[in-house]
């Protein structure tokens, strides 16, 4: 927890600055998580807001401040969600990043200076991006949960409100997708 | 290694590379006051809206008590209310009148 229990309560009375401190404490977590989650650096910001101003009118709804973060983390994937649905990117899984991005992935995972890092990186953002492209904005988001921003099974069942198999099952699905992109990818290019 | 573990293996890869690829990014100096604006503006909406959710059940509450009141007066035309409804069939129609004769009746009166 970045925030005391009783800071918690504070706000959860419409205290101002205690909120203050909340939104001052985890706003760099959550901007991180929404830039990997929606991967458009100009919308960050107002998807932040958006969490931040959820969190504003539903905080007298969390029972125990000690559930705080996943109803945090609920209402960031939430709003993520509501966003990549409004705007319905779905990104065409383009078979010719795929070729791309195991060269560019060995670069970025061997840890050596390239002379564009941040050319590299942005290509591996557009990888990514593509692959994703397979799976839906709600399976997008969940895989993102797991693989990128490390959460634990546990973590991810008090987000969801789900039991731990329905999510492992629903992981394991959109992983296959994801892969079956990959290897389709990978096929292309030893063919090519 | 079989093919799906080398791929598994690459994917891994591949995110992690993603999360050094998106680091958390700063706010903008912007982001504080643009929030609050934003929520100050939300909740004066949800004001002005409870507020008028609030006039329309006063509204709702004075009409159903006037509707009720006229419903529970007693009409002010003679003998409405009052009588029953066997009164009612009497005072339409009365004992003299021929309707309530039997047919077979009438025609036995013609036929003298």
């Amino acid at each position: 927890m970045l925030v005391d229990f009783e800071v918690i309560k504070r706000a959860q009375n419409r205290d101002s600055v205690a909120f203050n401190e909340i939104v001052l404490a985890y706003r760099k977590r959550i901007l991180g998580t929404i830039t990997r989650l929606i991967a458009r650096s100009e919308d960050v910001e107002d998807v932040a807001q958006e969490v931040f101003l959820r969190l504003y009118f539903s905080l007298d709804q969390l029972r125990t401040p000690e559930v705080f973060e996943p109803w945090l983390y609920r209402l960031t994937v939430n709003a993520a969600f509501d966003y990549l649905r409004k705007q319905r990117r779905r990104l065409e899984f383009r078979m010719s990043d795929l070729s791309e991005q195991q060269v560019l992935m060995a670069d970025a995972t061997a840890g050596s200076k390239v002379e564009h890092e941040e050319q590299t990186k942005k290509k591996v953002r557009e990888s990514v991006d593509s692959l994703l492209g397979a799976v839906s904005e709600a399976d997008r988001i969940l895989l993102l949960m797991k693989e990128v921003e490390g959460l634990s099974l546990k973590e991810l069942e008090k987000i969801y409100n789900v039991n731990e198999n329905a999510l492992k099952v629903r992981l394991f699905r959109a992983r296959q997708r994801v892969l079956k992109a990959f290897g389709a990818g990978g096929k292309k290019e030893g063919s090519g | 290694m079989s093919m799906r573990g080398n791929d598994d293996e690459k994917l891994d890869a591949l995110f992690r590379a993603y999360r050094d690829a998106c680091p958390d990014p700063e706010a903008s100096a912007n982001f504080m006051p643009t929030l609050w604006a934003r929520i100050d503006s939300r909740q004066t909406f949800l004001f002005s809206f409870r507020r008028m959710a609030n006039a329309f059940v006063t509204a709702a509450l004075a009409l159903s008590i006037a509707l009720g009141v006229y419903l529970t007066i007693p009409r002010s035309t003679p003998g409405s209310g009052t009588e029953t409804y066997v009164e009612a069939l009497a005072d339409a129609n009365p004992l003299d009148n021929p309707d309530i004769v039997s047919p077979a009746a009438r025609v036995d009166l013609n036929t003298r």
